[in-house]
C-alpha cells in the first residue's frame, strides 16, 4: 500500500518533469522571439545606463548611492525582470473564456502545479537564452555587475527566490480574478504598470520621498526587485536586511493564503455551473 | 479626382461604423471600462511623479527644467494615446498571421492595410489622453508657452508626425511576423523603448545612439526634435516652425516604408489551417 | 454558357519550416533552420459555368482549402491565374471580391460581441449597398433561413448552426454572382444542415449564383452538387456530374440471380465473378447491356427465382476516387 502512495507520488512528479520538458521545448522553437527579446531588453537596459550616467554627470552620489552602485542596479534588474516572467494570468483567463477550465480542473492532476511546472520550464529556459546573454551584453557595455560581498550574493538568491513565488503569486490571484470578470486585458495592465512603478525596477526607490518609502515598504511590491537589489548591491545594514526578508517571507505566506482561498472559491464555482 | 473623392468618402463612411463599433463593444464589457480608466492614467501619473522625485534629487535633467520635462512628457504621451488609438493593432500583427484573421480583410473591398488598423479603434486609448493633456498643459503654465492659434497648430502638427512615427514603428516591427510566423507580441518593449527615448531628452545620451535616433529609427522626432524647436531648450539647428514640419514629413516617410514592408509582407502570408 | 470562373495552370506550394525532435532538435532549431517546400497545388485547371453549383472535394489535405482560397483572394497562386468574370483575381482584388461571397465553416466574420445586426450593418457600408436592396434581401433571407429573429443575438451567444446561418447571409447581403462555401456543414445538427442545403439550392434558383463548396459530406454531395470536382494531391483527379464519374469510376453493375437449381447458365455479354449454389453473380458494363435484358436473356435459358442488383455506393466511388484505382 505504501509502495503504491510512492508509486503515484512519484508519477505524478513526472507529470509535471513531463510539462517542465514540453514547456522548453516550445520556448525553444521560436528562434525570432529568442534573438528579438534578448535585442529589446538590451536596448532597453543600456537606455537605462545611459540615462542614470547622464543624470549622474556632474553628482558624485545621490542618497548614498554612486553612479557604479547605479550601473550594477541597470544591469541586475534587468536579469531579475527575465526571472520575474509569468504568463499564467493570461494562462487562466484564456482558459476561462474558453470554457477549458473544468475540463483543467477535473483533470487527475493540480492544474496550478501543471502551471507552476511550466513557469519554472519557461524561466530556466530563459536563464540560458535571455539572462544570460543580457549579462554578456551588459558586462561588456556596463560593466561587470559584481556584488557587494559572497555573503550579499547568497542573500540575493534567497531573497530572489521569494520574489519569484510572491511573482507568480500575485500573477495567479489576478488570474483567478477572470472567473468574475469577462475583460481581463486591462486588470493585467494595472498590475503590470503597479509593479513597473512601484517595485523599484526601473527607478530605484531610494530617490522617491520618504514618506511615500515608507507606504511602499508594506505592499508586496518593493520585494520584487528593490530588496534583492539593496542586497546585491550590499546597501542595506544588519536591521533593515532582517526586516526587509522578514516582510519578504511574510508577504510570501500572505499571498500564498490568499491564493488557496481564491482557489477554494473558484473550484466551487466551477463545480456549480457545472463547466 | 472625383473617384479619388469618393473612395475617400467611403472610406470615412466605412470608418465612422467602425468606431460606432468599438463604442458598442466597449459598453458589451463595463468591467474593462473601469480597467482602463484606472490602468492608463495610473501608469502616466505614477510616471511622471517619478520624474518630479528624480529632478528633485538630481536638480534638472541635462539642463532641462521640471517645467520643460512635464511639455516634453506630455506632449510624448499625447502622441503615445493617439498612437494607441489608432496603431495598437500593429502590435498584435504577429496574432492576426498565426491566427489567419487576414483571410477576412482579403477578402473584403477594401485596403487590406486599412481594415487592419481600423478594424477595432481602440478607444480606450483615450484615457491615456487625459493624463497626457493634464501634464503638458500643466507643462505649459510652468513654461509660458502661450496658447495662441499658431502654437496650437504647431503642436497639432506635431502629434500628427508624431503619432504617425510610432504607428509606423509599430507596424514595421509587427509586420517582421510575416517573415517569422510568430505571435511574440514587442508591444511592451516597444514602448518601455519609446518611454525612455520620448519622455525624457535625447541629448543625455550618447551621440551616437543620438544619430541612430534621428536618423536611422526617427524617435527622436517623436517628441524631443520638435519640443527642443518649440521651446528653445536646445540648440538643434533648426526654427521652432521647421521642427514641427519635419516631424511630419518623418511622420509620413516613416508610414511609407511601413506600407511598403507591410505589403511586401502580405504577400507571404498564407492564412491559417491546410 | 459563359464561364464565371476560369482557373488557369495554377500550382501553390507552401514554405514549411522542419523541426527536430525533443530539447536536442530544438536546440538544433535555433541555430539552422531546415525549410522544406511543400506543393499543395500543382497544374490545376478547370473552368466553371455561370450557375452551376459545384462540389469540390478531395481527402484532407488535398488541397481544397487552398484552392478554394486562391479562388477569393486569400492565397496568391505561386504560377498560373486565376479569373473571375473574367477579372484577375490578383490584379483586380478588390473588384474581384466586391462580386464574391466566402463562408468558412470553421471560421466566422461576424463580430463575436455584438449583435448580429450590427456586423450586417457593417457590411452594407463595406460594400456600398444601398438601403432598398439590403432590407429586400434580409428579407429574401429571412424567408430562407428565417433570420430576422436573430439579428438582436449577440454573436457570441449563437449556436454553431445560427451562427453558420448569419454568416450565409453575410456573405449574401452584396448578392455576389459567386459564394464560396468552405465546408460549411461541418459540425451542424440535422435541421441546420437541412436549412443550409435549401438556402444554397434556392439562391442558385432564384438568383443563378455559382456555389462552389468543399465538402465530407456526402448528403451535400448527392443532393446539391450538379457537378463534381475531384481533387488529391493537389491533382485533378475527377471532373464530371455525379452518374458520369460513378460511369467512369464503376462502369459496371453485379446481378445477383437466384435459380432453382445449381445449373447456372452463361451470357455473352457479362462475366460470372463467383457462384454459391444456386446463386450467380453476374458482372456487367452498363454500357453494354441493361439489366433488364441481361434479366430477360437469362431467363430464358433458366427459370429465376430472385434478381437484385448491387451496384458501387457513392462512398465507394468518392473512396476509390481518392485512393486511386
Amino acid at each position: 500500500m505504501k509502495e503504491c502512495v510512492k508509486n503515484q507520488k512519484n508519477e505524478k512528479f513526472n507529470t509535471y518533469l513531463q510539462v517542465y520538458k514540453m514547456q522548453i521545448i516550445r520556448s525553444l522553437t521560436y528562434k525570432f522571439d529568442v534573438y528579438g527579446n534578448i535585442i529589446m531588453q538590451s536596448i532597453i537596459m543600456l537606455a537605462s545606463a545611459f540615462f542614470w550616467k547622464a543624470l549622474y554627470a556632474g553628482n558624485d552620489s545621490v542618497q548614498g548611492v554612486g553612479v557604479s552602485d547605479m550601473m550594477v542596479y541597470t544591469v541586475v534588474s534587468s536579469m531579475i525582470s527575465v526571472v520575474l516572467t509569468t504568463n499564467v494570468e493570461r494562462r487562466i483567463s484564456n482558459s476561462v473564456s474558453k470554457g477549458t477550465i473544468a475540463i483543467d480542473m477535473m483533470r487527475p492532476v493540480d492544474i496550478y502545479k501543471v502551471f507552476f511546472a511550466e513557469n519554472l520550464a519557461g524561466v530556466t529556459t530563459l536563464i540560458f537564452q535571455n539572462l544570460l546573454p543580457i549579462l554578456l551584453i551588459g558586462s561588456i557595455f556596463i560593466g561587470v555587475p559584481v556584488p557587494a560581498s559572497k555573503e550579499a550574493f547568497l542573500l540575493f538568491v534567497l531573497s530572489l527566490f521569494m520574489s519569484f513565488c510572491i511573482n507568480w503569486f500575485i500573477a495567479v490571484i489576478f488570474g483567478m480574478f477572470s472567473f468574475k470578470v469577462i475583460e481581463m486585458d486591462a486588470l493585467i495592465q494595472v498590475k503590470k504598470h503597479l509593479i513597473r512603478l512601484l517595485s523599484g525596477s526601473i527607478i530605484p526607490v531610494w530617490f522617491f520621498p520618504e514618506s511615500i518609502k515608507n507606504i511602499l515598504s508594506f505592499l508586496p511590491f518593493v520585494y520584487l526587485y528593490q530588496l534583492p537589489l539593496d542586497i546585491y548591491i550590499g546597501k542595506y545594514d544588519s536591521a533593515s536586511l532582517t526586516k526587509g526578508l522578514i516582510m519578504q517571507a511574510l508577504w510570501v505566506v500572505v499571498l500564498y493564503l490568499m491564493f488557496r482561498f481564491f482557489k477554494k472559491k473558484a473550484e466551487d464555482k466551477v463545480m456549480i455551473q457545472g463547466g | 479626382m472625383k473617384n479619388l473623392f469618393k473612395e475617400l468618402l467611403h472610406y470615412i463612411d466605412v470608418t465612422l461604423v467602425y468606431i460606432k463599433m468599438a463604442f458598442l463593444s466597449i459598453i458589451e464589457y463595463p468591467s474593462a471600462i473601469i480597467g482602463w480608466l484606472l490602468s492608463n492614467p495610473i501608469q502616466f501619473i505614477v510616471g511622471f511623479a517619478t520624474i518630479k522625485f528624480v529632478v528633485a534629487e538630481f536638480g534638472s535633467i541635462n539642463g532641462w527644467s521640471y517645467g520643460q520635462l512635464a511639455f516634453l512628457y506630455g506632449l510624448a504621451v499625447i502622441s503615445h494615446a493617439l498612437s494607441m488609438i489608432f496603431f495598437i493593432q500593429g502590435w498584435f500583427l504577429g496574432f492576426y498571421v498565426i491566427e489567419g484573421e487576414f483571410d477576412r480583410f482579403l477578402t473584403r473591398p477594401l485596403g487590406v492595410v486599412y481594415q487592419f488598423l481600423f478594424n477595432q479603434i481602440n478607444i480606450f486609448g483615450i484615457t491615456d489622453l487625459i493624463p497626457g493633456i493634464i501634464v503638458f498643459v500643466y507643462g505649459c503654465v510652468k513654461v509660458g508657452f502661450s496658447p495662441s492659434p499658431a502654437n496650437i497648430g504647431l503642436i497639432i502638427v506635431m502629434l500628427i508626425g508624431a503619432t504617425l512615427i510610432r504607428g509606423g514603428i509599430y507596424v514595421i516591427l509587427g509586420s517582421s511576423a510575416f517573415w517569422t510566423r510568430s505571435a511574440n507580441d514587442f508591444g511592451q518593449y516597444t514602448q518601455e523603448i519609446f518611454d525612455k527615448t520620448t519622455m525624457y531628452p535625447l541629448s543625455m545620451y550618447p551621440e551616437s545612439l543620438q544619430f541612430i535616433l534621428t536618423y536611422i529609427i526617427p524617435i527622436g522626432w517623436v517628441s524631443f526634435y520638435p519640443v527642443s524647436g518649440l521651446l528653445g531648450v536646445e540648440e538643434i539647428g533648426i526654427g521652432s516652425a521647421m521642427s514641427v514640419w519635419i516631424t511630419l514629413l518623418v511622420g509620413i516617410v516613416v508610414m511609407c516604408v511601413a506600407g511598403f514592408v507591410f505589403s511586401r509582407g502580405i504577400k507571404r502570408y498564407e492564412s491559417a489551417g491546410s | 454558357m459563359e464561364n464565371m470562373i476560369e482557373i488557369k495552370n495554377i500550382s501553390k506550394s507552401y514554405h514549411v519550416v522542419k523541426k527536430g525532435e525533443g530539447i536536442k532538435g530544438a536546440l538544433k532549431g535555433l541555430v539552422k533552420k531546415e525549410v522544406k517546400v511543400i506543393p499543395a497545388v500543382s497544374n490545376l485547371n478547370f473552368n466553371i459555368k455561370k450557375g452551376e453549383i459545384v462540389g469540390f472535394i478531395g481527402p484532407n489535405g488535398a488541397g481544397k482549402s487552398t484552392t478554394i482560397k486562391m479562388m477569393s483572394g486569400i492565397l496568391t497562386p505561386s504560377s498560373g491565374e486565376i479569373l473571375i468574370g473574367g477579372k484577375n483575381v490578383k490584379t483586380h482584388r478588390k473588384e474581384v471580391v466586391q462580386n464574391i461571397g466566402v463562408v468558412f465553416g470553421q471560421r466566422s466574420q461576424l463580430n463575436w460581441d455584438l449583435r448580429l445586426g450590427e456586423s450586417f450593418e457593417l457590411l452594407r457600408h463595406i460594400y456600398r449597398i444601398d438601403k432598398t436592396s439590403f432590407d429586400e434581401m434580409i428579407d429574401t433571407m429571412d424567408e430562407i433561413l428565417g433570420i430576422k429573429e436573430l439579428q438582436d443575438k449577440p454573436v457570441r451567444q449563437m449556436s454553431l448552426g445560427q451562427r453558420v446561418k448569419g454568416d450565409l447571409v453575410a456573405a449574401m447581403l452584396h448578392s455576389p454572382d459567386v459564394l464560396f462555401l468552405d465546408e460549411p456543414t461541418i459540425g451542424l445538427d440535422i435541421s441546420s444542415k437541412y436549412a443550409l442545403r435549401k438556402f444554397v439550392k434556392e439562391i442558385n434558383e432564384k438568383r443563378g449564383t455559382t456555389i462552389i463548396l468543399t465538402t465530407h459530406d456526402l448528403g451535400d454531395i448527392e443532393q446539391l452538387c450538379s457537378r463534381l470536382i475531384i481533387i488529391n494531391n493537389g491533382k485533378l483527379v475527377e471532373d464530371g456530374n455525379l452518374e458520369e464519374i460513378v460511369d467512369d469510376i464503376a462502369p459496371y453493375k453485379t446481378l445477383v440471380v437466384e435459380y432453382y437449381d445449381e445449373q447456372i447458365p452463361q451470357h455473352e455479354k457479362c462475366e460470372i465473378i463467383s457462384t454459391e449454389g444456386n446463386v450467380a453473380k453476374y458482372r456487367f458494363f452498363k454500357k453494354e447491356i441493361t439489366a433488364a435484358k441481361l434479366i430477360e436473356d437469362l431467363g430464358k435459358q433458366k427459370a429465376i427465382k430472385d434478381v437484385s442488383i448491387e451496384e458501387a455506393s457513392i462512398d465507394d466511388i468518392i473512396r476509390i476516387a481518392y485512393e486511386g484505382r
